[in-house]
């Protein structure tokens, strides 16, 4: 093979990729930043009234308005909840995984495999339905009949959480129990024998010696919990009672699409993906000390 | 004592896990006027939900075609020039690569929902509102860096003496990469596969934003407008006879490839 063509290959080989993600993901960013730096309403959308450019006049408003912040407030909040449940549940079912019997561990793994398969419009209905004021089964079960789940903003976060939970734990539960099968049984075996409990051969031997592959999946949940959509905007009704349960993501859409609000919109989603730009930095940064060649 | 409790908390989780299909399930057999019974097994047993589901006017059976149609092409192409890009970032060494698994891991956390707001500006000018393609192309951008991503991990693991021998018998690097590598590839690109259809047949946000049109709006988001359509009663009998119909294709699938699909969500986490 010539010089040329060595060098030339790989890009042949990368061009139908490249060529359907670059517009795919360039197009809207730059649409994006565009359209935060004009005033961008349905009034230009119509073509009634011109596009003018306000600089950052979008981000001013942004920044000035409280609910802005409140709804970023509470997106840190819910998506760090998240993680730290997702993990702790994930976590313990992996080790549970590690010590059952044959069976109640194919059980265990397939009811957690459908849930992450379960689509996440199906996962929403069904615990709306569990979850139902009138004659939901959690209220017939507990005797609060007519106690509304998504009246108030927390428990409403509580219930939608519980959702989301579902659908991302088991992730997190494979990743970590075929992370634990990776080391070696000598030494937990070593460690059990020298009389260490469940909980502190977890802290002191799975948690150090898995620390790259759990950095991985907490940034991961970082990311998956911080972009959450589907289940807000369905089991919410689009972000709850006067949109007191939005995340920034639902924000976005609502402006943009809600609202009609397209530059303001876009503006919020600038911020989005910087500040997940950041978290995958950090992502990169993580798999690359795990030896993963990039 | 101690046991006890862990014993209790793994039973909360895996209550926690099936009570949702559990009742899911059992709920889309009851007669409508029975939905809110408590009893374990629906008495007497209905398909009245079912048959709800699939009357006219809600239009579920094309919507199911819909997202089969929308699933599995998008699954086809994505596997098409992935599997070509992946071979590429595995096997072959040229300057920019680290760049572009950046690049593919970097548009992988991208949210949709930032996505389809200039997407559909963009699609509504020239006339694809209400198309399959309006659809595939954008679910593309979350099953597209997965399937790259996934099968780069999974080359890299074959062993290199593969191609070689293929060369040296006279095969060209294409040739080497289609009659050897592929083959034995067959079965971690089959599991990259199952993971695109998956997270494709549940993708909302793109199908809610493209499509208005009854006719092609895919399961998904038409089991989310349901509300409208059951009239007389609560639309939660038929909400969950559609679901158990969304989700059992997804269920099939997970029964019979367990351990390729843990295999390929592991796939570049776990050396």
């Amino acid at each position: 093979m010539t010089q040329a063509g060595r060098t030339r290959t790989p890009w042949l080989y990368l061009l139908p990729t490249v060529a359907v993600l670059a517009p795919l993901f360039g197009y809207p960013i730059y649409m994006l930043g565009l359209l935060s730096v004009f005033d961008y309403r349905q009034a230009q959308v119509s073509g009634g009234e011109p596009t003018t450019f306000i600089g950052f006049g979008n981000y001013a408003t942004l920044f000035g308005d409280p609910r802005f912040w409140s709804i970023l407030g509470q997106t840190v909040v819910f998506a760090a909840v998240l993680v730290i449940v997702t993990l702790a549940v994930g976590a313990a079912l992996a080790v549970v995984l590690t010590r059952a019997g044959h069976w109640p561990r194919l059980l265990l793994s397939l009811a957690a495999m459908a849930a992450w398969a379960a689509p996440a419009m199906t996962g929403s209905t069904v615990w709306m339905f569990l979850f139902d004021a009138d004659l939901g089964l959690v209220n017939q079960v507990l005797g609060i009949d007519g106690f509304n789940w998504f009246y108030d903003r927390w428990v409403t976060f509580g219930v939608v959480g519980a959702t989301v939970v579902w659908h991302s734990f088991p992730l997190v539960m494979v990743m970590l129990f075929a992370g634990i099968q990776a080391i070696p049984v000598s030494v937990r075996e070593a460690a059990a024998l020298d009389g260490a409990s469940e909980w502190q051969s977890f802290w002191r031997i799975i948690v150090p010696m898995l620390r790259p592959l759990i950095t991985i999946v907490v940034i991961q949940s970082i990311i998956w919990d911080f972009k959450i959509f589907t289940q807000i905007y369905v089991m919410t009704n689009g972000g709850g009672i006067a949109g007191q349960n939005s995340v920034l993501n639902v924000y976005a859409y609502q402006t943009a699409f809600g609202s009609s609000e397209y530059g303001l919109g876009s503006a919020i989603g600038v911020v989005m993906t910087l500040i997940l730009l950041v978290v995958t930095l950090f992502y990169i940064r993580a798999l690359h000390r795990t030896g993963e060649k990039l | 004592m101690k046991r006890v409790l862990t014993g209790l908390g793994v039973a909360a989780i895996v209550a926690y896990c099936l009570i949702p299909f559990y009742w899911m399930v059992v709920s889309s057999f009851r007669r409508t006027a029975d939905i809110y019974h408590q009893t374990p097994l629906p008495s007497p047993w209905s398909l009245e939900s079912y048959a709800g589901v699939f009357d006219e006017g809600t239009g579920f059976g094309q919507a199911l075609l819909n997202s089969a149609v929308v699933a599995v092409v998008t699954t086809a192409v994505t596997l098409l020039i992935g599997t070509l890009a992946a071979y590429a970032l595995a096997r072959l060494d040229f300057r920019g690569k680290n760049v572009i698994l950046a690049l593919i891991i970097a548009v992988s956390m991208f949210p949709g929902a930032l996505l389809v707001v200039p997407l559909l500006k963009l699609f509504t000018s020239i006339g694809w509102i209400n198309s399959y393609q309006a659809m595939i192309l954008p679910s593309m951008s979350f099953a597209l860096p997965l399937t790259v991503w996934n099968l780069t991990t999974f080359f890299r693991q074959m062993p290199r003496e593969l191609e070689h021998a293929a060369m040296i018998d006279g095969c060209s690097a294409f040739d080497a990469f289609r009659k050897v590598i592929l083959p034995v590839a067959a079965p971690g690109v089959f599991t990259t596969a199952i993971l695109a259809f998956i997270v494709t047949w549940n993708e909302f946000i793109i199908a809610v934003t493209m499509v208005n049109d009854v006719d092609r709006q895919t399961a998904t988001v038409r089991i989310a407008q349901f509300t409208g359509a059951a009239k007389f009663a609560t639309p939660f009998g038929t909400q969950m006879a559609a679901g158990v119909l969304v989700t059992i294709p997804l269920v099939i699938l997970v029964l019979f490839f367990q351990r390729r699909i843990v295999a390929g969500l592991t796939a570049g986490a776990v050396k």
